[in-house]
């Protein structure tokens, strides 16, 4: 199935390794809001992806930054 | 409220392909692809989740386009040497055509992704050519030699030739450039080999 390009949030993190990524996965995968997530390590960026017809950016950046890690939305 | 921009995503598409092919997949980065294609780091993770999705889907759409110039005017009942003949034109086709596409083929199908992309795009592919190799074998056109043997004999020279082409060079360093008449002459020589 097409993703709906709207429910997708795209934010810049520094979460680097994958024991942080460890730590946000308790978080994101525990929340039922979210459809689906995922880091991309390898980039500089850190670009965290998340698809969710309902949370909005600042709902999203609480969880994270909550997780001791930085977190802001990426815009077009 | 976002739509999809096919032109701007097509623009991705081919910088995607041209920067693995230059880069290599370990040097290819996400963020550099967003700035040689104009659009924000943002715009990119909303067409591709990661740089593992994009090398994944880039993959399967070359393998797909691929497929599809293979097939042209081709079927596997085909007497073995007109069938072999129209493989030949459109491998060349495809190569001459689309340099950049073969490359980043290459890279990838040879990568650790080259199993997943394989399996993705050219499945189809491979039951059409196992029935055209069983026909020829069956029609007596082929002789029965293991699927590695038939590919090497059969599309090797084909390569070969056109990596002479792709170089531009002669081995004396001279000007090579593929015509027919070499592309007929060494199918002949494929054709004695590979037939009863």
């Amino acid at each position: 199935m097409e993703t709906d390009f709207n429910n997708i949030l795209i934010f810049e993190t520094n979460i680097k390794t994958e024991k942080d990524k460890m730590i946000i996965s308790k978080v994101l995968n525990s929340n039922p809001e979210i459809e689906q997530w995922n880091i991309d390590l390898e980039d500089i960026d850190s670009v965290l992806r998340i698809e969710s017809r309902t949370l909005n950016a600042s709902q999203i950046i609480k969880m994270i930054t909550e997780q001791d890690f930085k977190c802001s939305e990426l815009t077009e | 409220m976002r739509t999809r921009d096919s032109n701007k995503e097509e623009i991705v598409k081919q910088k995607a392909i041209a920067l693995l092919v230059e880069k290599g997949i370990e040097g290819f980065s996400m963020n550099r692809l967003a700035k040689e294609s104009n659009i924000s780091v943002a715009t990119l993770y909303i067409y591709y989740s990661d740089k593992e999705d994009l090398i994944k889907k880039i993959g399967i759409e070359i393998g797909k386009n691929f497929f599809d110039e293979m097939s042209k005017d081709f079927s596997p009942s085909m007497s073995f040497k007109e069938g072999l003949y129209k493989q030949w034109e459109n491998r060349i086709r495809f190569a001459q055509s689309k340099p950049l596409e073969v490359n980043c083929w290459e890279l990838l199908t040879h990568s650790s992704y080259g199993e997943y992309i394989l399996e993705k795009s050219l499945l189809d592919f491979k039951i059409t050519m196992g029935s055209f190799f069983r026909n020829s074998v069956e029609k007596k056109e082929l002789i029965p030699i293991s699927k590695e043997i038939f590919w090497s004999v059969a599309y090797g020279p084909l390569y070969s030739l056109l990596r002479f082409e792709r170089d531009g060079k002669n081995f004396g360093g001279g000007p090579f450039k593929l015509n027919k008449k070499t592309i007929d002459e060494t199918f002949e020589l494929v054709l004695k080999a590979l037939t009863p």
